[in-house]
C-alpha cells in the first residue's frame, strides 16, 4: 500500500490526514521518509501512540512538526545526558542567563551574551548562503537576550585548499568552499554592522566532504534589559516580526541531523535559507528598542523548526499553551500549505509576546524601520498548541509530548582500553626547512586575506585586532579586544581554541586542551578567561565510535571547565558530520570570553623593542602526537600533550599578575608548531629578530623543544630592567630564553638562523597565493 | 560625562549645535558617528529618513539641524551603486530641504557609505554647483575586494574645507578605512585638476612617512590617491575612511606602540563644532 492511500483530505483547508494507526512498520518509516520527518520507527510509534491516546488521526502539519521538534538538532536527543553529566552541572554567580544566548555579568550595571552554533551543512550545499544565514541566525540568538551584537567570531574547518586531488562526486572544492563562506560571512556581517573580530581556520582532508562553519557572537546589554525567551503568561499577543515566510529552509533541522550524502545538495538544497542582511539590521533596531522601552515580555528567534519551535516554546516556557492564526503569517509567495508555513526557516524574523495595551506602540517602531510586524497567536493558560486555518483548527497538541522529545542512551565505545599507539618517528630536513614549512602550512600560515574581507573595526571599540603590530607588518594576535562601553576601561577579550587532530588521537586531551588553548590566548591580551562556549561538531552518534569520541571530548572539556570555574552558559552540539568519506575529525570548538579590568594593560604579540628578554612561560615535554611536524612529515603516534590544570592555573595567576605591573611588552601562546612557531610569529609581528638558546629548557633533544606542542606555555618579552620583578612573580615558571633584535631569528642549539623577511614571506603569501 | 577633556572659549554654547544624523536601513556607523559628535561637545541626534519625510511618528524637519551627518554603512544593502538608493530616497522626497540646507553653508559631513551618497546626491563634487546627475562615482576598489585596513591621510586643504581647520596643513592623521566601493573616479579627463584647481582636495592616501604610495596604503586604487573631497564652498566633506572610528586613542591599529592623548578623527567633528561656534 502506497502511503497515498493513507492520506485524507479534512474540512476546507490544504491539510491531509494521515492514517498512522493502520500503518505497519514499514509504512511507518515510508511516511517518515516520504513527509522529510526523518524519526525512527520507535520514534513514529510513540507517535502513533500518542494520538491513539487522542483519539484520531494526525494532520500533515502535525506530523512535520513532531519531525521538527524531535530532531538531534532541536532536541539534543543522543547528546543530552552527556551535557547533564559534564557540562550543565559547572555553576557561577555571574551567569545571569542560560537562554537562547548565555548571559554573563560584565560589570556593575552591564552583561554580556555570548552563543557558538553551526552552520555546517547548509554551507557545504550552498557555501555562501550557508555561512550568511549562519551569521544571521548566530546574531537574532544574541538578539533575542536584548543585547546589541558587538562583535562575531568564525571558526572554519576546509579540506586542503591546495590540493589538485580528484574530488570524490557531489564534494565541492575546499578552495571554492573557503571563498564562498568567507564571502558571505563578510557580505552579512559588514552589512549589519557588527564587527567579525576573531575566528580560526583548519585544514585538513578530513574535513574535505564535510566542512564546518561554525559562527559565534557576543553581545552587550543592560542587566535590567535582559530579555526572556518566553511569553510572560496567558492572554498575551505573539508579534512576528522581520521577513516574510517562504519555501527557502524547509526541513533545515532534519537535513542538519543526517549525514551528507552524493545526493544532498539536489535533495536538500531548498533547506538551505536565503539570507537578507538588510532585512535583520533595522530588526536588530526595532526589536532592540522595543525591548528597552519595556514594551515587550519576551522575545525569540526563528531559527531551526521555524514557527513550530519558538511558538510552542515561548508558551511552555511561561507555563501556557498558543492559539495561532497561521493564515495570518506574511508570504513571499502565494500557496504556501499551512505545514510548509509551520516550519519554514525563512530568514530575519523575530516573535515577540507583549500585553494587549503596548501592541499598538510596539507596531508604530516596526513601521518607522520598514518592517513588518504581525500578530500571529495568542497564549492560553492550556498547555497546548491549537493552530487555526481561517478559522479552522488543523492542529491541536500537548506541549509537552511535543516538545519533549525523546531521549537517548545510545552504546558507546569506551577508550580506557585503547591502547597507546606506536610512535612513528618522521625522517626530518634540516631544522630552518622545518620551521618555513610549518610558517607556509595553511594552518599556521597568514590569514590577512580573510582578515581583511572583514569589517573588524566598525562600531568603533576594537582595541586588539586580529592582526597586531606596526600597520605594516600585520601579526597574528592571539585573542582581539573591544572596549564595549566608550565610558568604562573595562574590556572584553575574545578567541577560539581548538585542536582537532589532540582530539582525534585522544578526545579526552584534545576537549581539555580546546579549553586550555582558549584560555591561553586570552590571557596572552592580559584578559582573565571569564567564561566560554562551546559548538562540538562530531560524526554520527549512532555509531559507538563517534558517540565515544563525543562523550570523551565534553568529559575532558568540562573537567578543564570546571577546575578554571569556567560556565558554559550556551552552546551547541552538531552531530552527523559525516560524508561517504567518512567523519569530520572530532572538533569540539571553543569560544572563550575574557575581562579586562583595564584595556590601557592590554599586551599584542609582536616583539616591541631591541634588547629585551625574551621568556618561555611553561614546561616542554616530548609531546608529538597530534603535532604539525608529525602531520607535515608523515609521524604518527605518539604522546598528545595533556593538561595540568593546577599548573595552568598558577601560571596563569602569575602571568596576569606580571601583565597588570605593566612589565610584559609582548606575549603569544605556543600552540601549532611550538616555540619555534610561536617565536617567528612574534618577530613577524614586531618586525625585528631575536636570538635565544634552548639550553635553559632541559634535556630534551632540540626537535622536542622547538616543535613540541606541549600546553600551558607562552613565550613573553620583558623588558630588562623588570628582570628582578618578573622572576619575583614568575618563579620557576619561566625560563629565560634569549634576547630580541637583530635582523634574523636564531635559535642556538637548533641551528636556525633565518632572516624575519624571509620568515614573513614563508608565513604572509600562502594563503594569498593560493586564493588570489 | 565628557569623554575627551574639552575646553570651549566661543560664544555659542556648542551643547546648542543640533546635528542631524541622518539613517535608513543598513545604516551602520550611527552610533559612533554620534559619539563623536557628543564627545565633541555639540547635540547629534539619530534620525530615520522616514522621520524627515513625515512617514514615522515623531517628525522632525531638516530645517531644525545645523549640521548634517551621513554615516557610513550599506544603506538599503548597496546592491545597486553603493549610496544610490538612500540618495535616490534623499531626491525624491527631501530634495529641496536639502538643496537649502547646502545652500545656507550648513556643513554636511558623509564617511563611507555617506560619501557615497554625496556623489549620487551631486553634492559632490559640484565643482560646477550642485549637479543634478552624478558627475562621479566611487568605483570598486582595485584589489575587487572589501579592503579592512588601517590608512594614512595627509591634509591637503588650504583651510577651505570647514572640517579640517584644526589640523594643520600637511598633517598625517591615521583614520582607519573599510568599503569595497571607494576609487573616485570622474566624468572628464580634468576631473583631478579642476578639484585642485578648486582646492576641493581634502586628503591624500599617503604611507606612513607620509609619502604618496600605491596599495595597500592607498586601498582602492583611487587615481591622486584621493581619498576626500569638498565642495567649492567647503561646508560638505565626503571622505571613505572613517574618523569616527578614531576618536578613542586605544582603538588606534599602533596603540600598544605609539600612545596618543586623542585619536585624530576628533579634530573633524570639533572643526566642525568650532565653525558653527563663531
Amino acid at each position: 500500500m502506497a502511503i497515498d492511500d493513507l492520506m485524507s483530505r479534512v474540512g476546507s483547508a490544504p491539510v491531509w490526514e494521515i492514517d498512522i494507526h493502520s500503518a505497519d512498520d514499514g509504512q511507518l518509516m515510508k511516511i517518515s521518509q516520504e513527509m522529510g520527518l526523518s524519526l525512527s520507527v520507535d520514534e513514529m510509534k510513540m507517535v502513533r501512540d500518542y494520538f491513539a491516546s487522542e483519539g484520531r488521526k494526525p494532520t500533515d502539519i502535525e506530523l512535520q512538526s513532531i519531525g521538527q521538534a524531535w530532531s538531534e538538532h532541536c532536541c539534543y536527543k543522543s547528546s543530552k545526558i552527556y551535557l547533564k553529566e559534564f557540562v550543565f552541572a559547572i555553576d557561577h554567580p555571574d551567569i545571569i542567563s542560560r537562554g537562547d544566548a548565555g548571559v554573563m555579568l560584565f560589570d556593575e550595571d552591564y552583561a554580556y551574551a555570548l552563543r557558538i552554533e553551526s552552520h555546517n551543512h547548509p554551507s557545504a550545499i550552498e557555501p555562501y548562503g550557508g555561512a550568511a544565514t549562519g551569521i544571521g541566525g548566530i546574531l537574532r540568538d544574541v538578539v533575542c537576550m536584548g543585547a546589541q551584537p558587538i562583535a562575531l567570531v568564525d571558526p572554519l574547518c576546509f579540506g586542503p585548499i591546495d590540493s589538485d586531488k580528484d574530488l570524490p562526486p557531489g564534494v565541492k572544492h575546499p578552495r571554492y568552499l573557503m571563498s564562498g563562506v568567507v564571502s558571505g560571512i563578510r557580505d552579512y556581517g559588514n552589512r549589519v554592522g557588527v564587527p567579525t573580530l576573531s575566528g580560526a581556520f583548519y585544514f585538513d582532508e578530513k574535513y574535505t566532504g564535510n566542512c564546518l562553519v561554525n559562527v559565534g557572537c557576543l553581545g552587550i546589554v543592560k542587566r535590567d534589559e535582559v530579555c526572556n525567551n518566553f511569553a510572560g503568561g496567558p492572554g498575551e499577543l505573539l508579534i512576528l516580526c522581520g521577513g516574510r515566510t517562504g519555501r527557502d529552509g524547509i526541513h533545515g533541522v532534519t537535513f542538519a541531523s543526517l549525514e551528507l550524502q552524493e545526493s544532498s545538495e539536489e535533495e536538500s538544497r531548498g533547506a538551505v535559507q536565503l539570507g537578507d542582511p538588510i532585512t535583520k539590521e533595522p530588526l536588530i533596531h526595532a526589536c532592540l528598542e522595543v525591548n528597552r522601552l519595556g514594551l515587550i515580555t519576551g522575545m525569540k528567534d526563528l531559527g531551526g523548526g521555524g514557527l513550530s519551535c519558538v511558538i510552542g516554546e515561548m508558551a511552555l516556557a511561561a507555563g501556557c499553551g498558543a492559539v495561532v492564526d497561521l493564515d495570518k503569517v506574511p508570504l513571499k509567495e502565494e500557496d504556501l500549505a499551512p505545514w510548509e508555513i509551520w516550519v519554514s526557516e525563512s530568514q530575519e524574523r523575530m516573535m515577540i509576546s507583549t500585553t494587549e495595551d503596548k501592541v499598538e506602540e510596539i507596531l508604530e517602531i516596526f513601521k518607522t524601520w520598514d518592517i513588518l510586524a504581525t500578530v500571529v497567536a495568542r497564549t492560553t493558560d492550556e498547555k497546548r498548541t491549537v493552530v487555526l486555518w481561517h478559522g479552522e483548527k488543523i492542529f491541536d497538541m500537548d506541549l509537552h509530548f511535543l516538545t519533549g522529545g525523546p531521549v537517548y542512551c545510545r552504546p558507546y565505545q569506551g577508550f580506557e582500553s585503547i591502547p597507546e599507539k606506536r610512535e612513528n618517528i618522521p625522517k626530518l630536513p634540516d631544522t630552518s626547512t622545518i620551521l618555513l614549512n610549518m610558517l607556509s602550512d595553511p594552518n599556521v600560515a597568514s590569514k590577512e586575506w580573510a582578515i581583511r574581507q572583514y569589517d573588524h573595526d566598525v562600531r568603533a571599540s576594537t582595541v586588539l585586532r586580529p592582526l597586531v603590530g606596526p600597520p605594516y607588518s600585520n601579526g597574528p594576535g592571539d585573542a582581539s579586544v573591544l572596549r564595549p562601553l566608550p565610558n568604562s576601561i573595562r574590556g572584553l577579550a575574545v578567541a577560539v581554541g581548538c585542536n582537532p587532530w589532540f582530539t582525534s588521537e585522544d578526545p579526552y586531551k584534545g576537549g581539555m586542551s580546546a579549553v586550555e588553548e582558549v584560555c591561553r590566548n586570552l590571557v596572552a591580551v592580559g584578559a582573565r578567561p571569564h567564561s566560554i562556549t562551546d559548538c562540538l561538531n562530531f560524526g554520527n552518534p549512532e555509531r559507538p565510535e563517534r558517540l565515544g569520541e563525543f562523550r570523551e571530548a565534553i568529559r575532558g572539556l568540562g573537567e578543564a571547565a570546571a577546575f578554571l570555574g569556567l560556565p558554559i552558559p550556551s552552546g551547541n552540539v552538531s552531530f552527523y558530520n559525516e560524508s561517504p568519506q567518512g567523519a569530520v575529525l572530532p572538533t569540539p570548538m571553543i569560544m572563550g570570553v575574557g575581562i579586562v579590568d583595564d584595556i590601557h594593560r592590554c599586551i599584542s604579540s609582536d616583539l616591541k623593542g631591541v634588547g629585551n628578554l625574551l621568556y618561555v612561560v611553561g614546561d616542554t615535554e616530548k609531546e608529538m602526537g597530534g603535532s604539525l611536524l608529525y602531520r607535515i612529515y608523515g609521524g604518527a603516534g605518539g604522546r598528545v600533550p595533556s593538561v595540568d590544570l593546577e599548573a595552568f592555573k598558577r601560571k596563569t595567576d602569575r602571568l596576569l599578575q606580571a601583565m597588570k605591573e605593566g612589565i610584559v611588552l609582548s606575549c603569544h601562546d605556543c600552540s601549532d608548531g611550538g616555540l619555534a612557531v610561536c617565536l617567528a610569529e612574534m618577530c613577524i609581528g614586531g618586525d625585528m629578530g631575536a636570538s635565544i638558546s634552548l639550553a635553559s629548557m632541559g634535556k630534551t633533544d632540540p626537535i622536542t623543544k622547538m616543535f613540541s606542542e606541549s600546553n600551558g606555555r607562552w613565550i613573553a618579552e620583558v623588558p630588562p630592567d623588570k628582570e628582578e620583578k618578573w622572576q619575583s612573580i614568575m618563579g620557576k615558571d619561566a625560563r629565560f630564553i634569549g634576547i630580541t633584535g637583530g635582523p634574523t631569528v636564531m635559535i642556538h642549539g637548533g641551528g636556525i638562523d633565518l632572516p624575519v623577511k624571509t620568515l614573513r614571506r614563508a608565513w604572509g603569501d600562502p594563503i594569498w597565493d593560493i586564493m588570489g | 560625562m565628557i569623554l575627551y577633556g574639552i575646553l570651549w572659549g566661543e560664544d555659542v554654547n556648542p551643547e546648542e549645535i543640533k546635528v542631524c544624523i541622518m539613517r535608513i536601513e543598513g545604516t551602520n556607523c550611527e552610533d559612533e558617528t554620534y559619539n563623536a559628535c557628543k564627545a565633541a561637545g555639540c547635540n547629534p541626534e539619530l534620525v530615520h529618513l522616514n522621520q524627515l519625510t513625515g512617514h514615522a511618528k515623531d517628525r522632525r524637519d531638516l530645517e531644525e539641524y545645523d549640521a548634517l551627518a551621513f554615516p557610513g554603512g550599506f544603506s538599503a544593502g548597496d546592491y545597486v551603486r553603493a549610496g544610490a538608493i538612500f540618495a535616490a530616497r534623499v531626491k525624491s522626497s527631501l530634495g529641496k530641504e536639502m538643496r537649502t540646507f547646502v545652500e545656507a553653508e550648513k556643513p554636511i559631513i558623509g564617511i563611507c557609505n555617506g560619501f557615497q551618497i554625496l556623489v549620487e546626491l551631486g553634492l559632490l563634487p559640484a565643482t560646477d554647483g550642485i549637479s543634478k546627475v552624478p558627475t562621479a562615482a566611487l568605483f570598486t576598489n582595485d584589489s575587487g575586494r572589501f579592503e579592512c585596513r588601517p590608512t594614512y591621510l595627509k591634509n591637503q586643504g588650504g583651510g577651505k574645507c570647514l572640517f579640517t581647520r584644526k589640523i594643520p596643513r600637511g598633517k598625517v592623521v591615521m583614520f582607519p578605512s573599510a568599503h569595497a566601493e571607494g576609487k573616485l573616479m570622474g566624468d572628464n579627463d580634468r576631473f583631478l585638476d579642476r578639484l585642485e584647481e578648486n582646492g576641493q582636495i581634502v586628503f591624500r592616501y599617503v604611507n606612513p612617512d607620509g609619502r604618496p604610495s600605491g596599495y595597500p596604503w592607498n586601498p582602492n586604487g583611487s587615481p591622486g590617491n584621493v581619498a576626500g573631497i569638498c565642495n567649492p564652498s567647503g561646508n560638505v566633506l565626503g571622505l571613505m575612511p572613517h574618523p569616527e572610528r578614531a576618536l578613542d586613542p586605544l582603538t588606534a591599529p599602533d596603540w600598544t606602540r605609539h600612545k596618543k592623548k586623542e585619536g585624530d578623527g576628533m579634530a573633524i567633528f570639533r572643526s566642525m563644532v568650532d565653525s558653527l561656534c563663531r
